[in-house]
């Protein structure tokens, strides 16, 4: 009921907003000009893309290499300025008056990765609500674009991410039919923080994010950083993030509809609009967003039903900016989705299993930026958010309750940002902040709150002009847990303008969460139950007086209670970028991430009627370690081939030890079911972490033909066969264990615009040859779309 | 004359990704349960335990009780339930049973014997019983072992493989939840009647499926097979 009634706010502001918004588009006032010309080594340069943002505009130079944006409005804008075979070329101009300006545009050869290296300098368009950047890290960063994501006609964040080179999307079984995650190379979901314009976003299923919660139509870019990146944003980041940059800064206004629908029923609904106001003091942009999919099942031999989830999502988004004076800028951002799901499983016989989800989650953010000087700039802002799931699973035929859990989870964070720069030889940032966080869950006993305080310094440094450097140092102290200092530092030589050679290395940390400490869970259709670490000793405690214990594992306790350590990993890569000519560009990288203190559980004690009690410990250390090629080529105009691989290893060298110590199970003689022969095992028996993959690889081609205003892409995704899970007892993977097999995936899209760029048309087939696998319970089989989108805006 | 070319260029790829769809793919699936099946065992698939119980307290729906024990006979497949004090007085110290499932999912699996205190059969006619735990696949084990070797086992209960020296036949994991039967464990028996018998226990999930893809997969459902040598020798060949 009361969703209900905030989703008929929400409409009603969605109606009011955009109405505004058509207002505005006929009222807008435009009398500025851009125009220039693009050359190369002083020949004009036909046909090359000229983007003007934020109007979203796209024109093309004509035979002199000539082009025109006329009826401007004032404020900032970015023009960039992109051909096949040459670098990008970006641009910041300001508009205020009328104003008449020629450009004069030189373009360089080389080819533009998606991939940015170590602080290298190709500007993005930044994120006014932070100073923090992505190029301050020590690891290597990519970069998706909204451009990519359109052509890849893609609706939810998971499905762009796992095409990307040593990333995959994985279901963790044992949290249950909706715990799925995303995984970076070899780091699993709990370790990767998921940020929303910078600031972190929350709700996890068993330390599992899942980004489907997501969709991608209000996403202007995604900035993946590989690796330990503490030093940025702190606990949490301890394997890698996710950061997603929404849509903001608008001078024209402009209306965006688009549907598309197609297999599972699958509608995508989009509805946004963006707009300056206030005589472009002040720009908004709002998005609404419909989603649903009837879910699919890829184990129809055992269940009837879905695998994965059937649900509906709707999400509302908003950002808007307005100046303030001459040098301050308040921003104000807000997102709100909701997803409802309800999943049934029939296993036959009447086992009918209702699997109820309801999730809500909010963010907002407000904050004010200010200039001093031109190198000295201030950002101040305070976060929001709150996430709450109400879950069960239920035996339809008796109402026969398996799990049911209300969880709440509310986080307030402000900060302190400031930016230095110095003649383009160094930029520094700095910033202090704070943030109490609040958890309620059924489960959770004995927690109040948690509060942390950051203070950080980062920045980037060109001392020669063949070298730059990227560090960063961030100091994060918890009051449960204590203190913790992460640097991390980079480098960057470009030993000729053909080869760049680049290493970084960075830590991470990731504090015991509420659960880990406070949780006690009992689970009774397996009959065990949970103790966390910091109330161990008083709960035992309790259980023993009340007579349900039946053995005390007093070493395990001893070694375990009240003292479980922050996770840490180290993060080390280094690459080579060679650019041997302007149509083709290779990149190879190899890192190296050493996690010690996992946390994972161990029994502690029996209770009475054989039941298990559990709690977390920390395992000694974990190792990621392999490499990363990229290829990017485009042998003809507007066609653009590229392809990337990972090879990777991931083990936990606890298993080695205990395989060499011959400790029960490990010890166990490995039996080869084929011939029947056993052995005793031996620590190069262990093949490594469950659902890693040693080989990934993916290749994509992206074309697009102007006169006819098509674009088309075809991508293939190769995943490796990789470990599901022990099946001969001994506690480890080995190669007789459960693999799921290497598959490949290929996925097309093709647009095509029409009516002046105003309307596109567009087909999307994922997953073509419909490959699907009872062990992979959240990859649907093929599916088609077809779309339709219109953008209202004025024409040039 | 721009727009017509561009039809034809669709009009090309339709025909390209309708055969591109035609062909579909998926991933091979075994059927587990037939792959047992050799001509002389007796496989019994799906033979469902007591699903009416639950472990602990808190379960709506479920009755708050420990999991009924049942009988279960080699010669006819018989299943014989112990729901009540009556029942239990009738068949428990009987000859009329091979081996009985009981505790948790009733996953604890006793030959009928009449000398251990927590067997069914205690105190009962069976006195000569015994197994012995046979580290070999099921199709390997060709010959029951030598009565030296039954008589001397201390084998009690076949239940979770909970350390070294347990002769269980799962294991239970802590992280996954997930029951698993151990392979290249087959119990030979010597029953009541005298005669020998060889036991693989192969899983307590409904359809014997070969992964557990689901946190709730519905158990107990019992799949296992065994072999009785009626001629009364040590021949467990079943090849």
């Amino acid at each position: 009921m009361k969703n209900k009634i905030t989703n008929g706010l929400n409409q009603n502001k969605i109606v009011l907003s955009f109405v505004l918004l058509c207002i505005n588009l006929l009222q807008a006032q435009k009398h500025n000009t851009i125009r220039g010309n693009v050359y190369h080594s002083g020949n004009p340069i036909k046909q090359a893309v000229i983007t003007l943002e934020p109007s979203g505009k796209t024109i093309f130079t004509d035979f002199n290499g000539f082009f025109s944006f006329s009826e401007l409005p004032n404020g900032n804008y970015t023009i960039s300025v992109t051909n096949m075979g040459y670098k990008n070329y970006i641009q910041q101009i300001v508009l205020n008056g009328n104003h008449n300006k020629s450009l004069h545009i030189d373009l360089e050869a080389g080819i533009d990765l998606n991939e940015v290296s170590v602080n290298s300098k190709t500007s993005t368009k930044n994120n006014p609500e932070t100073l923090i950047k992505a190029q301050y890290s020590a690891m290597p960063v990519i970069i998706i674009d909204r451009k990519t994501i359109e052509l890849m006609g893609s609706r939810r964040l998971d499905e762009i991410l796992k095409e990307q080179t040593g990333i995959a999307v994985v279901n963790n079984i044992s949290g249950g039919a909706r715990s799925v995650g995303v995984q970076m190379q070899g780091f699993g979901s709990e370790y990767i923080m998921v940020l929303i314009d910078g600031q972190p976003m929350m709700g996890r299923n068993n330390g599992n994010f899942d980004l489907s919660r997501i969709s991608v139509s209000n996403i202007e870019r995604i900035e993946i950083i590989k690796g330990a990146s503490s030093s940025l944003y702190g606990s949490e980041a301890l394997g890698g993030t996710i950061n997603i940059i929404t849509r903001h800064g608008v001078i024209d206004p402009q209306l965006q509809a688009s549907l598309s629908y197609g297999s599972l029923n699958i509608v995508d609904a989009t509805l946004e609009g963006e707009t300056p106001f206030s005589n472009n003091k002040g720009t908004a942009n709002i998005a609404a967003n419909y989603y649903r999919t009837d879910g699919f099942n890829t184990n129809s031999k055992y269940i009837q039903g879905t695998t994965s989830p059937p649900y509906d999502n709707y999400s509302l988004q908003g950002r808007s900016r307005y100046q303030l004076n001459e040098n301050s800028y308040l921003n104000f951002s807000g997102r709100y989705g909701l997803r409802r799901s309800f999943m049934q499983k029939d296993f036959g016989l009447g086992h009918i299993s209702g699997d109820n989800q309801d999730e809500q989650d909010l963010n907002l953010s407000l904050s004010f930026d200010h200039k001093f000087k031109s190198n000295l700039k201030s950002i101040s802002r305070y976060y929001l958010t709150h996430y709450t799931a109400d879950m069960s699973v239920a035996w339809q035929e008796s109402n026969n309750s398996v799990s049911q859990d209300v969880f709440k989870q509310t986080l307030h964070r402000l900060e302190q940002q400031f930016s230095f720069s110095h003649n383009n030889t160094y930029q520094l940032v700095g910033g202090i902040g704070g943030s109490i966080e609040n958890m309620n869950d059924d489960a959770l006993t004995g927690v109040n709150s948690l509060q942390t305080f950051f203070s950080y310094l980062q920045g980037e440094w060109t001392p020669i002009q063949k070298l730059k450097a990227v560090g960063g140092l961030r100091y994060d102290h918890t009051n449960n847990f204590g203190g913790r200092l992460n640097p991390s530092f980079g480098l960057q030589y470009f030993i000729t303008p053909k080869i760049t050679f680049k290493a970084g290395i960075g830590t991470g940390f990731k504090a015991p969460d509420f659960k880990t400490n406070y949780l006690v869970f009992y689970n009774s259709s397996s009959n065990y139950l949970v103790i966390g670490n910091a109330v161990l000793a008083p709960t035992l405690q309790q259980l023993q007086d009340d007579g349900q214990i039946s053995e005390i594992r007093q070493y395990v306790l001893n070694q375990t209670a009240g003292n479980l350590q922050a996770e840490k990993s180290t993060s080390y890569n280094a690459g080579i970028i060679l650019e041997p000519s302007k149509k083709f560009k290779a990149e190879g990288n190899i890192f190296y991430h050493k996690i010690t203190n996992q946390i994972n559980s161990i029994q502690v004690a029996t209770g009475a009627n054989n039941r298990i009690i559990y709690t977390y410990q920390n395992l000694p250390k974990a190792v990621n370690k392999g490499f990363e090629i990229g290829l990017k080529l485009s042998p003809i105009k507007n066609l653009e081939i590229s392809a990337g691989y990972q090879y990777l290893i991931a083990q936990d060298l606890s298993v080695k030890d205990s395989i060499r110590a011959g400790k029960w199970p490990y010890s166990q003689n490995i039996h080869d079911p084929a011939t029947g022969n056993s052995y005793k095992p031996r620590p190069k028996d262990y093949w490594g972490i469950e659902n890693r993959s040693r080989h990934m690889a993916n290749t994509a081609i992206f074309y697009r033909y102007e006169p006819w205003k098509m674009s088309a892409s075809v991508r293939v995704n190769f995943r490796g066969k990789y470990p599901f899970g022990d099946r001969n007892g001994n506690q480890f993977i080995d190669k007789y264990d459960l693999f799921v097999k290497e598959y490949w995936l290929t996925n097309a899209s093709i647009e095509k615009r029409l009516l002046k760029d105003h309307l596109s048309i567009r087909f999307t087939a994922d997953n073509i040859f419909n490959y699907t696998d009872p062990l992979m319970p959240g990859q649907p089989g093929r599916i088609l779309l077809g779309g339709l989108s219109y953008r209202f805006f004025k024409d040039l | 004359m721009k727009t017509k070319r561009t039809i034809q260029k669709s009009c090309c790829l339709i025909p390209l990704l309708a055969t591109v769809l035609l062909t579909s793919c998926s991933s091979n699936e075994e059927d587990n349960s037939a792959t047992l099946v050799d001509g002389k065992s007796t496989v019994i698939t799906d033979l469902a335990g007591d699903t009416g119980a639950s472990m602990g307290g808190n379960t709506d729906g479920k009755e708050q009780r420990g999991f009924h024990t049942f009988l279960f006979r080699f010669s006819d497949k018989k299943q014989i339930w112990l729901h009540t004090k009556a029942d239990s007085l009738q068949y428990m110290k009987t000859t009329d049973w091979d081996i009985a499932f009981t505790g948790p999912y009733n996953s604890e699996v006793y030959v009928n014997n009449s000398k251990y205190q927590y067997n069914p059969g205690f105190e009962g006619p069976a006195q000569n019983t015994a197994v012995v735990l046979l580290n070999e696949d099921y199709r390997n084990v060709t010959q029951a072992p030598a009565d030296a070797d039954f008589n001397t086992s201390e084998i009690t209960k076949i239940g979770w493989a909970s350390s070294a020296s347990s002769a269980g036949w799962f294991y239970y994991s802590l992280s996954s939840h997930i029951m698993q039967s151990i392979p290249n464990r087959t119990y030979a028996i010597r029953l009541p009647n005298g005669k020998f018998a060889k036991l693989q226990l192969v899983n307590a999930y409904k359809g014997n499926p070969p992964a557990v893809t689901d946190l709730n997969w519905p158990a107990p459902y019992f799949t296992f097979r065994y072999y009785v040598q009626n001629d009364g020798t040590k021949n467990l060949n079943t090849k």
